[in-house]
């Protein structure tokens, strides 16, 4: 009986220190559609270097299920500590119900910690906030920058150089066609392929210009604009874009087949080397990125030069103004950007860091290495790849499916891009 | 037996009786009302530039109804709704009578087979007809070839057919639901005036026609009213497959109201546009319950 006693009193006294410590450690919320085993991986090293703090993550498809979920969370003031965040318009959605983070980030790595950002990241957290406003809604974990990557196993097959001129360009797409190949995968029924390939060319004929439409102080119906529209249309008209772009998609179709090694050249971004560290079986192009390298989108005219890298910030996160009572919060918060949470997601080649100063470890090859420190080098050089108002870049998106698809000219799809711009900044 | 006096104690005399209709009401209040007059409010305002919503009367109904894009979707919904519901239910009616006539130890397979498109994920649904639309590297590319034909464009990658290559899709998931509902109203055909048919002489065709079809009538008019109410809430086949592209040609009132709501952020609009559709299925239902009334509903029939 006394032995039952005693039993039963340490099972009282190991129930309430169990208690007790569960009700010391704090919790913290995260909503994302960032890949949910790197994210495991990123809490699990937080957790260990934080055992007072459990992190809770939930993961999202991007759309519909997160942007749903969050204009619903926000309508009922239940957002989560922390939210994912893409710079511009999605920042901007949600800037009421986000904390300025300059002052927190200031005591967190220093007064000059903005200066370990590359500059186009500095520009696209602003993005979007009223004349003003310095202030910080969103800290960028990764960067990207976005290139045509090709299949150089398939290029030495066919004897085919990385192209440096429009002819290359278009003569790669023919050899690769006459190959059995798919030349360049477009996934033109995604808005974001068709901006992304739509600014390369534009800020060939002038960089920076897509920056100043946007904001109104150069025209969408600006010369440069219509030539880089016309060279956008040639890309189908010339097959240097599979048959049929406008009704494919870059995920899961092309990224599958680019994969697999049935696409020449797929215009995609930095992120594309985390597809090495995806689960087994890999094909012989993915194993540690053997099969790919990537170039620039060469001149379209003659004097124009290549596209320079366009990219900027693949994600970020916010802290709302629940998350801002929650001391914890910030501390995953700046694990996650800058710290030991941020070197899981790079160790999984999720993309490149958006902080200076990190490098991705572990099992990498030095293929992977030399284009990773590649993308860094031009990451620093960058065009900004984002819109401020999403108003602007659905105009764009429409008016590059109507170009291609040949219902409209350039002329007139930009005069609908320049309106729509008029709109949104109120002129 | 009871008297006419107690009858009416019962209805109206125990207010205690009306607590049996609460957690209804309250539900109905919750999760219908209370959300259709919040959007109802949305719908008249708007965000300034600075993100402040301020009270803009009806300016958000006459900017959505002056967009032609706004048109582009209402003809779209129109063509949708024209074709895919009288398709469907022809196909879906004559699987039914061929399936419930014309086959025994094989039926419940087909029944099957047929109605696997509708419990499957629209998302699974999607991905496979892309890929059946994909021109020279695609499922449908694959049979051509056997016949020397060679897909040059993509029907969903075209304006002129994108919305029609959906329309398609749908048809292929749907059509076993309407076979379902025709096969529940073969099942239910009084035998007795099948058989004074035959014995005067109605046979094939003219039996289905002349005396299967009026007798299917409550399930038609059922189908035609899941139809339009169908048709208005269309999204993810459309979101997944073109995202209303190209250039809005496949756009529906559901990927419309998604972008402006949550892509945009122009709840506003969004909520208008909303309104609108509440508005239009309200008034195509209304003339169905006109036009065809008490049939809709069992509970209304006549006695017999």
């Amino acid at each position: 009986m006394r032995t039952l006693i005693r039993f039963a009193a340490a099972l009282c006294a190991a129930a309430l220190v169990s208690a007790t410590a569960q009700a010391q450690q704090k919790e913290v919320t995260v909503w994302s559609w960032f890949v949910q085993s790197t994210m495991e991986k990123s809490i699990a090293a937080f957790e260990k270097a934080h055992p007072d703090i459990k992190v809770k993550y939930t993961y999202y498809n991007y759309s519909p299920e997160y942007i749903t979920a969050l204009k619903a969370a926000a309508a009922s003031g239940s957002l989560p500590d922390v939210i994912g965040l893409q710079p511009g318009s999605l920042t901007q959605q949600y800037r009421e119900q986000l904390a300025s983070v300059n002052e927190r980030a200031a005591k967190e790595w220093g007064a000059d910690w903005i200066s370990k950002l590359a500059e186009v990241n500095r520009r696209q957290m602003l993005m979007g906030n009223p004349k003003g406003d310095e202030n910080f809604y969103i800290i960028p974990q990764e960067s990207q920058v976005i290139c045509i990557w090709y299949n150089r196993k398939i290029f030495e097959k066919l004897g085919l150089p990385a192209p440096k001129t429009y002819a290359d360009l278009k003569a790669a797409a023919k050899a690769l066609s006459d190959g059995g190949y798919i030349p360049m995968f477009q996934g033109a029924a995604d808005g974001w392929q068709n901006e992304n390939v739509f600014l390369m060319l534009a800020n060939q004929f002038a960089p920076g210009i897509t920056d100043k439409a946007q904001a109104g102080d150069a025209k969408w119906t600006a010369p440069e604009l219509v030539s880089a529209m016309k060279a956008w249309k040639a890309l189908f008209d010339d097959g240097v874009f599979q048959q049929g772009a406008l009704g494919a998609h870059a995920y899961p179709t092309g990224a599958q087949l680019f994969a697999q090694g049935k696409v020449g050249m797929m215009a995609l971004g930095s992120w594309w080397m985390q597809e090495s560290k995806f689960p087994p079986p890999l094909s012989e192009f993915v194993q540690n990125m053997e099969g790919f390298d990537f170039f620039y989108l060469p001149p379209v005219v003659d004097g124009n030069p290549a596209s320079p890298p366009v990219g900027g910030i693949d994600i970020g996160y916010g802290l709302t103004r629940n998350g801002e009572k929650n001391e914890a919060a910030w501390t995953f918060l700046a694990s996650l950007t800058n710290g030991e949470a941020l070197q899981e997601a790079l160790n999984d080649l999720n993309d490149l860091p958006a902080f200076a100063g990190h490098e991705p470890k572990g099992d990498i090859s030095d293929h992977v290495k030399q284009m990773s420190a590649r993308f860094n080098a031009d990451l620093v050089k960058a065009e900004n790849q984002r819109f401020a108002v999403p108003a602007v870049a659905e105009a764009l998106d429409n008016a590059l499916a109507g170009v291609a698809s040949g219902s409209l000219e350039p002329e007139a799809a930009l005069a609908a891009v320049q309106a729509a711009t008029d709109k949104a900044l109120g002129k | 037996m009871m008297t006419k006096s107690a009858r009416r104690g019962l209805r109206f005399g125990k207010p205690a009786l009306y607590l049996f209709a609460l957690p209804a009401t309250l539900l109905f209040v919750v999760f219908i009302a209370y959300p259709i007059l919040w959007v109802a409010g949305q719908s008249l305002f708007t965000r300034t530039a600075e993100g402040q919503m301020v009270f803009a009367g009806f300016a958000n109904y006459g900017a959505v109804l002056s967009d032609p894009a706004f048109w582009i979707v209402v003809r779209n919904m129109v063509i949708w709704g024209l074709i895919t519901i009288p398709v469907q239910m022809v196909i879906g009616g004559l699987l039914a009578y061929f399936i419930e006539r014309h086959t025994y130890r094989l039926r419940s397979f087909f029944r099957t087979m047929f109605f696997l498109p509708v419990v499957t994920s629209v998302s699974v649904i999607s991905l496979v007809w892309v890929q059946i639309y994909a021109p020279y590297y695609g499922i449908a590319q694959e049979y051509l070839k056997l016949f020397g034909i060679t897909m040059s464009f993509s029907p969903i990658g075209d304006p002129a057919t994108a919305i029609y290559a959906l329309i398609l899709v749908n048809i292929w998931q749907w059509t076993g639901f309407s076979m379902l509902m025709y096969i529940a109203g073969i099942a239910n055909l009084p035998s007795e005036v099948l058989d004074a048919a035959r014995i005067d002489g109605a046979r094939g065709f003219r039996l289905a026609y002349d005396v299967v079809v009026p007798m299917l009538a409550p399930a038609t008019k059922s189908l035609l009213l899941l139809g339009i109410i169908g048709t208005l809430q269309t999204f993810p086949i459309v979101h997944l497959m073109t995202g209303g592209g190209p250039n809005r040609a496949s756009e529906v009132f559901g990927t419309y109201i998604f972008k402006q709501s949550f892509v945009l952020g122009d709840t506003g609009s969004g909520a208008t546009l909303s309104v609108i559709v509440l508005l239009v299925a309200l008034v195509l239902s209304l003339v169905q319950i006109v036009f065809f009334g008490a049939q809709l509903s069992p509970a209304k029939r006549k006695p017999e």
